[in-house]
């Protein structure tokens, strides 16, 4: 039985399809090889018997991983079970995570193949990190059994032998996603430390400045507004066709780092410590027979080192709105706000620090989770206070889900309507921050209307208030600037106007046309029929630009480029809108030391869209 | 290729960095021990640049198994001694470099050594393991504490490869483990763990507080040695005390740290018994860590301990949900959180109430919300699929349930998340969420392992398959681009042996309501997909899909013009696909009415000549292909002949079959002792019959049973129908009128022209007057015995012969019914009949029935026992049927006798009559005129005739009938004799020209036929022959030739040509068959034509059984 996570492998492919790193642990490919031998000693010798303890070699696992991608469509796959899915392949399985955890044929000499489960797939810049973890044989088995069933799939709530009971039977596929994300960080060099804000300086650094900054060695590129929220949505305006589609022109692969990061944190590929701030402080810092351990307690190991130096300790709560508001009787708005408290404790020795949080309204708070090192406290209570012994650096507290306590900082309305094929007519009208009171403060407003599938010739219209620019696929509208916040009132924007666009031209995806080709010429027959007959501009404009959607991944929420909206992007500072809150003045530190507490609040906009009330829109039901 | 070089010439950094490459891309796998020789060299070379050193430590770990043989590893552990001892120094032994070395050491120990067998394994093995234990024993030194962490984990890798390894210095383990107290304390914590753990599984005797062997020198304990290891009893006081110092650290651990710690204890505290409530109260909040590998570490300690966290699965369901809707996190772990939920709630499989529950009272925390990924939306959807499944067993057992939350609400809500998938093109992934849902929500629990006839009735009724069905519907009037979606969601049950049922269902259902609602016009297009699907199915009755294609066709025919000959062309070929679908899955008596007049119009009338020369080949296919053969080209053949249309069977499709009397008991089986029986046999048994009702295409109007045509007729019914009083609609008319090409008539032609309007001047029209008769000469006789049986006569006296004690029946009323078009068959009287004396034996019955053997013996008493009844039919189509007769009687004791007995079958045959001939032709021009009529018929019934749009009115003067004939072939291999001697005895009378010397001769020789015309010279059939053998096509060829080369053939056929029988025969009430026989030695080929193509069929199966029986 493997113990723990094991890694047998990994690998990092370009994208070209080229392995450009590869690392196997052979430790835990002995343990895959004892387990075999084994269980051919029970069955009396199997066939897998010589390929099952094989790796593949880089270029084995290059063309394997090339025609998987060809098999399935794309390098994720289809992950439902469509039309095109063939029995034994991974969306045959008919489950979105396999495209995630995948699975590969290797093709032997002897035109045997045989099954390489399961394979973590990660797609970082425009590299694909692959991650093999030990599992039983019987594991993939039953994998095997799931992509080869001959009928038409499993229902929901199998007893066993369903995937879901696979993926909770193997805590090594957790722990090797999480080693995929970590290098995945590494290889995009994208460490973000989350940010904390102090009044002083826009942000401060991470770990490593904390010890390092005074010796000049913090030149690594940091970003300066680490995106706190999920990347994902901040590629939605101006129309991402599809995450699989990878950025081209990157920087190249650094190999060294990657190298120390995995012979540190996972030596014999079971990982130990994954955070790699840690781990390149040490590589680069080492120790000095300066720094002692502490006298009577134990430092973690997620802590190597122990802050030296002047204490004070800083909490910034983060949150990001999503709303999607329609408008319509018949839909609901939806908002709903996800925050974290991000913290960074400078101070000495190993303290416990309690926090007491204000507005844990339960019923406003839906979900609440932790750092490790927090303890946590009874869920439920309006008032409370989290015990946490705080690592070195910027790190996340807590993070949460919540409705918004106030009304939504932006309401109103986006219509737009198509007046012939190549003109449309649109009317907003907002009110922003209705019913905020001082010290809530907007920073700025942007609006923005995307129309990724068409291209704008010109814009019409004089909004009541900020002013207008306009990109090849994009209206902008800066309705507050920088500088110029709107503290504690609120102001109603209205832009009426019109936009016009160069004459629709039908797109063509390759990708569509080689999948789905062979059903759009089905369609000519319909195709060639006159249209004179047609009522309405809009019903007809739609019918048009639907015809060729692409398919959007399932990571992504909805098709975007379906719809007309109006995304709205903001920042608020001066409370929460979830109602949570610190009281700087009742931080205590054990054992009892001196330090100052900051805290600072920013709301910024996630997806905050703006349904065109005339057209079509995504939406949900309300449990009843 | 690097292992030829001899070890004394160093490689430099690029040679190494390709030779590196080649090994990871499996170029090149041959290598000796001498490069992992070099490689040790080179890493101990000062000169080499640091990162090659790792690279070449990481290349000689990963290729161990082909670089490393066990005499290398002494000078390895050397290497690794001299590293780890030299002084630090950044050029050369950096603290990261000494790790890598220790590291990379330890992993190629742990592949290379498989036992110990070998004394240098065990001595090398010893001598790493005192290295790194050198290196472990300096706790809280302060510059090399990462070294040391890397050390411990080293010597933990070594234990696990061989458990028990350091079992016999465990107590120094601890106690340097209870003194560490730098961040290295985890991996210190790890290894004694990890010793702990295997003294466990192990069994292995040992105190852990016993310090008194020595730390260094380290020696291999013998059970490591050993082959064989004792159990022995544990020191649970002493392990129980390493736990609960174990289980004091938590914090130090890292996430990956505690994963690998707990993976270690939980078979500790199994074995020793541990409260595992302690554990949870330990280890439970974890579940509230935002690091998804803590959380998954709860999961695992609840599925090992599931008693100890009884009351605590609402809680874990709980968190899990909440970390799906974490925006933070990256989407995979909502998806992970989703999935162990679902694994979660299916490990609740044995308290199946409380899993039930659970479910359906956090059902509100599965609806999707807006901006959830389309994979967590995919996911939450089946979360509800599996509420509802929930509910609904729920349902069954306790009748009261809140209604806010049905199954049709959960499903309705869920989709609403993906309803884009409707107006989206059908790749889009919306699209396929919401078809994952469907399958999801309906197949509900169905799992395939088990034996669920139960589960499939429940699921037969259940809620949701009702809902689904009418959305399919409902989506494909609405959403056109989603056929194809759907038909590859029905593919998905129909290819699936538990549940292709539900496929079936499903089609059914389309070809219920979809069917009838949709308009037919070009789009119908779109449909194609699942019309093939319903067309391939068997449990469907293709009528009403024929119903439909039927109209397309009329559509696409009406509406053709100068800009849809493209789309005429290619909907046609698609229908025709779809006629050959049916043609190929279903028996061909299913379909053979509707199917073959789709096909006969489309091929008379179809703008496009592919569609058109198809759709020929298509119903000479269907027609002359006979049932049987046709079974067993097409390998249908566990399918019954007679199987009857399922459900509600089409009205035109009469399939005769027996019914049972609703007469009082006694009366129910009389069928089985009076016997009505036709005098002469059928040739062939006729299974099936087709009764022509109204050949409308466009409405199926029952009433018109009499193919008169309507007042609205439909463009078909002028062809074969009889036109009524009424003018033929202006809208038929056009059709052909659009078709028909101009035409000249010669002086032959008009000849022919009058004397088929004379031949037809004298049918009557049977609207208006009597109309021609065929009369069926049957026995009625009935067996003595089981009739006074049944009707409590005294048993037959020890005379049985003697006429008095034989039971009879007097006043016999015999009437008839038919549901095929046979007119009203008028009843049949007779007033007394015998019953029969009982028999004595089988041989007798056969006497009995042999006609010809009773006159022989000039029996009387064999008459007297039988009484001759005639069926008099008036046939409105000449067509094969079932007649039903019942019978009253009146037995001699005073009983009225009711009942039906056995039907007579009506055969082609008995349609066979010679035509009318006029009152004014003498009888001595009989055969010229018939000799005369057969060529007009025959140049008539050609399908391309000149006559095609003639008519000609019937006696009567108020009907009038146009021809439209029907070709075709049928060669007979069998040889001339047998050929003219079935001829001359079944088909004489119907003869009216022989040709030909040869054949001229033997037929006048045996005298049979008379009043013929007969004419010694092989006449104009060469010209006739070549024509029709240039116009007929590849199948007629093919029938009768394996030679290449078809011309020849043809002219060795025509050199062996004896001559040529013509034949006609009239069927009622206005038709004709015409054959003309080409006898020749071996084989004959029959022509046929008629004008009234559905006989054909029949026709087919009565030469084969006349000629090749």
């Amino acid at each position: 039985m493997p113990t723990g996570c094991g890694i047998r492998a990994l690998w990092i492919l370009n994208s070209h399809d080229a392995v450009v790193f590869s690392r196997r642990f052979p430790v835990v490919e002995k343990q895959w090889r004892v387990a075999c031998k084994s269980e051919n000693k029970c069955n009396g010798g199997s066939v897998d018997s010589v390929a099952l303890p094989y790796l593949p070699s880089d270029s084995e696992l290059a063309s394997s991983f090339a025609e998987r991608k060809k098999r399935e469509g794309s390098v994720r796959g289809f992950g439902i079970r469509v039309s095109q899915s063939a029995e034994g392949s991974d969306s045959w399985v008919d489950d979105p995570v396999t495209r995630h955890v995948i699975s590969i044929y290797i093709n032997k000499e002897e035109g045997q193949n045989y099954l390489l489960w399961p394979l973590i797939l990660h797609m970082k810049s425009q590299f694909c990190i692959l991650v093999l973890p030990l599992v039983e044989l019987g594991h993939l088995d039953s994998y095997k059994e799931l992509c080869k069933r001959s009928d038409c799939g499993s229902a929901v709530g199998g007893v066993d032998g369903s995937l879901s009971s696979l993926l909770l039977d193997l805590p090594s596929v957790t722990g090797a996603f999480m080693v995929a994300h970590a290098i995945g960080e590494i290889i995009s060099g994208d460490m973000a430390e989350p940010e904390v804000i102090v009044n002083a300086s826009p942000s401060v650094g991470g770990l490593l400045d904390s010890l390092t900054g005074s010796i000049g060695i913090s030149s690594r590129a940091k970003p300066v507004a680490a995106p706190v929220a999920s990347s994902t949505p901040s590629n939605t305006s101006v129309g991402a066709v599809s995450s699989d589609a990878m950025k081209i022109g990157s920087r190249p692969l650094d190999k060294d780092a990657l190298r120390t990061f995995i012979s540190s944190s996972m030596p014999f590929g079971t990982p130990l410590d994954l955070n790699a701030s840690n781990i390149f402080t040490i590589k680069l810092n080492g120790f000095s027979s300066a720094d002692l351990p502490p006298a009577d307690v134990k430092q973690p190991a997620w802590k190597p080192y122990l802050y030296k130096g002047k204490q004070k300790i800083l909490f910034t709560i983060h949150e990001t709105v999503a709303a999607a508001l329609y408008d319509r009787d018949e839909i609901p708005d939806s908002i709903s706000v996800s925050g974290q408290v991000n913290c960074r404790a400078e101070l000495e020795g190993l303290p416990d620090v309690s926090l007491p949080l204000i507005g844990l309204n339960s019923n406003r708070i839906e979900s609440l989770s932790f750092h490790p090192s927090a303890q946590v406290p009874e869920q439920g209570a309006d008032k409370q206070s989290v015990m946490f012994s705080p690592p070195l650096g910027n790190f996340v507290l807590m993070r949460y889900q919540a409705s918004c306590g106030l009304g939504p900082p932006i309401k109103g309305f986006y219509q737009l309507s198509m007046v012939s094929e190549d003109e449309g007519a649109f009317l907003f009208k907002l009110s922003l921050m209705e019913g905020y009171k001082a010290p809530l403060t907007m920073e700025f407003c942007t609006l923005t209307m995307p129309f990724p599938r068409r291209r704008i010739v010109a814009v019409d219209g004089t909004p009541s208030v900020g002013t207008i620019s306009t990109t090849e696929h994009s209206v902008e509208w800066k309705i507050l600037v920088s500088g110029r916040g709107l503290v504690g009132k609120s102001i109603e924007a209205t832009f009426p106007g019109t936009v016009k666009f160069a004459p629709w031209q039908t797109q063509r995806f390759p990708y569509t046309k080689s999948f789905f080709g062979s059903m759009a010429e089905e369609d000519s027959d319909a195709d060639t029929e006159p249209t004179n007959n047609m009522v309405n501009v809009e019903e007809y404009l739609m019918e048009k630009m639907t015809k060729d959607l692409p398919p959007v991944d399932l990571e992504e929420p909805f098709c975007w480029q379906a719809y007309n909206y109006a995304k709205v992007s903001f920042r608020i500072a001066g409370a929460s809108l979830s109602g949570i809150s610190i009281d700087p003045k009742s931080v205590s530190i054990y054992p009892s030391v001196k330090a100052p507490v900051e805290f600072s609040i920013q709301v910024t906009a996630g997806d905050y869209i703006l349904w065109n009330t005339l057209g079509r829109c995504p939406s949900i039901a309300m449990p009843r | 290729m690097s292992g030829d070089r001899p070890p004394s010439k160093p490689l430099s950094a690029q040679e190494w960095e390709s030779l590196i490459e080649d090994f990871q891309h499996g170029r090149d796998t041959s290598a000796s021990s001498s490069v992992a020789d070099l490689a040790i060299s080179s890493v101990l070379r000062r000169d080499l640049p640091l990162p090659l050193k790792h690279s070449l430590l990481v290349f000689l770990e990963e290729s161990a198994d082909a670089l490393f043989g066990p005499h290398l590893l002494g000078r390895l552990v050397e290497a690794l001694r001299s590293v780890v001892q030299s002084p630090p120094d950044p050029a050369f032994a950096t603290y990261a470099l000494k790790e890598q070395m220790m590291v990379s050491t330890t992993a190629i120990f742990v592949t290379v050594v498989d036992g110990f067998e070998e004394e240098r394994c065990a001595r090398d093995v010893a001598s790493l393991v005192e290295l790194l234990l050198a290196i472990v024993n300096r706790p809280n030194h302060g510059p090399d504490r990462q070294t040391r962490a890397m050390a411990c984990e080293c010597l933990r890798q070594l234990e696990r490869n061989w458990p028990c390894l350091l079992a016999e210095i465990v107590g120094h383990l601890w106690s340097l483990c209870q003194s560490e107290r730098t961040h290295a304390s985890q991996s210190y914590h790890l290894l004694f763990t990890q010793v702990i753990r295997d003294i466990v599984t192990c069994k292995v005797d040992v105190s852990i507080l016993n310090t008194s062997v020595p730390l260094v020198p380290f020696n291999l304990p013998q059970w490591v040695l050993g082959p064989t290891r004792e159990a022995s009893a544990l020191n649970y006081k002493e392990l129980r005390r390493a736990m609960a110092f174990l289980l004091e650290w938590p914090q130090v651990f890292t996430p990956c740290g505690m994963m690998e710690f707990l993976h270690l204890i939980i078979p500790v505290a199994v074995a020793l018994e541990l409260q595992a409530s302690m554990l949870k109260v330990q280890f439970f909040s974890m579940i509230y860590s935002y690091d998804p590998v803590l959380c998954h570490m709860v999961l695992m300690l609840y599925s090992r301990f599931l008693d100890a966290f009884d009351g605590q699965e609402r809680q874990i369901a709980r968190r899990l949900v909440s970390v799906s809707w974490e925006a933070q996190g990256h989407p995979v772990f909502r998806i992970l959180a989703l999935h162990w939920l679902l694994g979660f709630f299916s490990g609740m499989s044995n308290r199946v109430v409380e899993r039930k529950n659970m479910v359906i009272d956090m059902a509100s925390s599965f609806y999707p919300t807006v901006f959830d990924p389309l994979a967590v939306k995919a996911l939450k959807l089946d979360l509800l699929a599996l509420c509802s499944l929930c509910l609904e067993s729920q349902k069954s057992e306790h009748v009261s349930q809140a209604d806010s939350l049905s199954v049709v609400n959960l499903f309705k809500d869920g989709l609403v998340s993906v309803s884009a998938f409707k107006w989206m093109p059908p790749w889009s992934t919306e699209t396929a969420v919401a078809f994952h849902t469907f399958y999801k929500f309906l197949i509900g629990s169905l799992a395939h392992s088990e034996d669920d006839s139960i589960k499939s009735k429940m699921l037969m009724d259940s809620t949701i398959l009702r809902l689904l069905q009418g959305m399919i519907v409902e989506m494909t009037m609405e959403f056109q681009q989603l056929v194809p979606t759907i038909v590859s969601f029905i593919n998905r049950f129909l290819g699936c042996n538990k549940h292709c049922w539900l496929g079936e269902r499903l089609l059914q259902t389309l070809d219920e309501h979809l069917l009838p609602k949709v308009s037919v016009d070009y789009k119908l297009v779109a449909y194609f997909a699942i019309f093939d699907k319903i067309a391939e199915n068997v449990a469907i009755p293709p009528r009403g899909l024929l119903e439909v294609l039927s109209n397309l066709v009329v559509f696409l025919v009406k509406n053709h013009g100068p800009d849809t000959g493209l789309r005429s062309w290619s909907q046609g070929i698609k229908v025709l696909g779809i006629c050959r679908t049916m043609m190929m899955h279903h028996h061909s008596s299913r379909l053979f009415l509707r199917l073959s007049r789709l096909l006969a119009f489309t091929c008379l009338y179809f703008p496009d000549l592919e569609v058109r020369d198809n759709a020929r080949i298509y119903l000479r296919m269907l027609v002359c292909v006979p049932g049987k053969k046709l079974r067993e080209l097409l390998k249908l053949g566990e399918m019954l002949p007679t199987m009857a249309p399922s459900g509600e069977s089409d009205t035109f499709f009469n399939v005769q079959i027996p019914r049972l009397s609703h007469d009082p008991r006694k009366s129910r089986n009389i069928s089985a002792y009076v016997h009505l029986e036709r005098v002469v046999p059928l040739l062939v048994k006729q299974s099936w019959s087709l009764a022509l009702a109204n050949l409308g295409f466009g409405n199926a109007n029952a009433d018109s049973v009499k193919g008169i045509i309507d007042s609205e007729p439909k463009s078909d019914d002028a062809v074969i129908g009889i036109a009524s009083d009424g003018p033929i609609s202006s809208e038929s008319l056009n059709v052909e009128r659009q078709l028909e090409p101009l035409r000249v008539m010669d002086a032959k032609i008009s000849e022919m022209l009058g004397n088929l309007r004379r031949h037809f001047s004298s049918i009557p029209d049977f609207r208006h007057m009597p109309g021609i008769k065929v009369k069926i000469l049957c026995s009625l006789r009935f067996e003595s015995d089981p009739f006074s049986r049944t009707w409590g006569f005294s048993p037959p006296s020890d005379n049985p012969n003697a006429a008095d004690a034989l039971p009879a029946i007097y006043a016999t009323v015999l009437r008839f019914s038919s549901s095929a078009p046979y007119g009203s068959i008028p009843l049949y009287r007779i007033p007394f009949l015998l019953g029969e004396p009982p028999k004595k034996s089988d041989s007798s019955v056969h006497k009995v029935n042999s006609d010809i053997h009773a006159i022989e013996n000039g029996a009387h008493e064999d008459d007297s026992f039988r009484a001759s009844v005639t069926i008099e039919l008036e046939p409105l189509e000449p067509t094969p049927g079932m007649v039903d007769v019942f019978l009253e009687t009146n037995s001699g004791n005073g009983h009225i006798i009711r009942g039906q007995l056995h039907g007579i079958s009506v055969g082609i045959e008995d349609m066979f009559l010679k035509a009318i001939i006029p009152s004014d032709i003498p009888d001595t021009s009989v055969p010229l005129y018939y000799s005369d009529l057969f060529t007009s018929l025959w140049e008539a019934c050609d399908g391309t005739s000149s006559f095609g749009r003639e008519t000609f009115p019937l006696k009567g003067g108020k009907g009038v009938a146009a021809i439209s004939g029907t070709r075709s072939v049928k060669l007979l291999e069998v040889s001339a004799s047998s050929v003219i001697q079935s001829t001359e005895r079944y088909l004489a009378p119907f003869v009216v020209k022989v040709t030909g010397e040869p054949l001229s001769d033997i037929v006048k020789d045996s005298g049979v036929m008379k009043d013929i015309i007969w004419k010694d010279s092989v006449p104009d059939i060469s010209d006739d022959a070549t024509l029709a053998g240039a116009n007929f096509e590849g199948p007629l060829q093919l029938k009768y030739t394996d030679a290449e080369d078809d011309m020849e053939t043809y002219a060795n056929y025509t050199s062996r040509n004896m001559g040529c029988i013509h034949i006609l025969i009239f069927l009622p009430p206005r038709y004709h068959l015409l054959l003309q026989m080409e006898v020749s030695d071996a084989s004959t080929l029959v022509r046929i034509r008629t004008d009234h193509w559905p006989c054909l069929a029949y026709i087919d199966d009565y030469l084969e059984a006349l000629y090749l029986a």
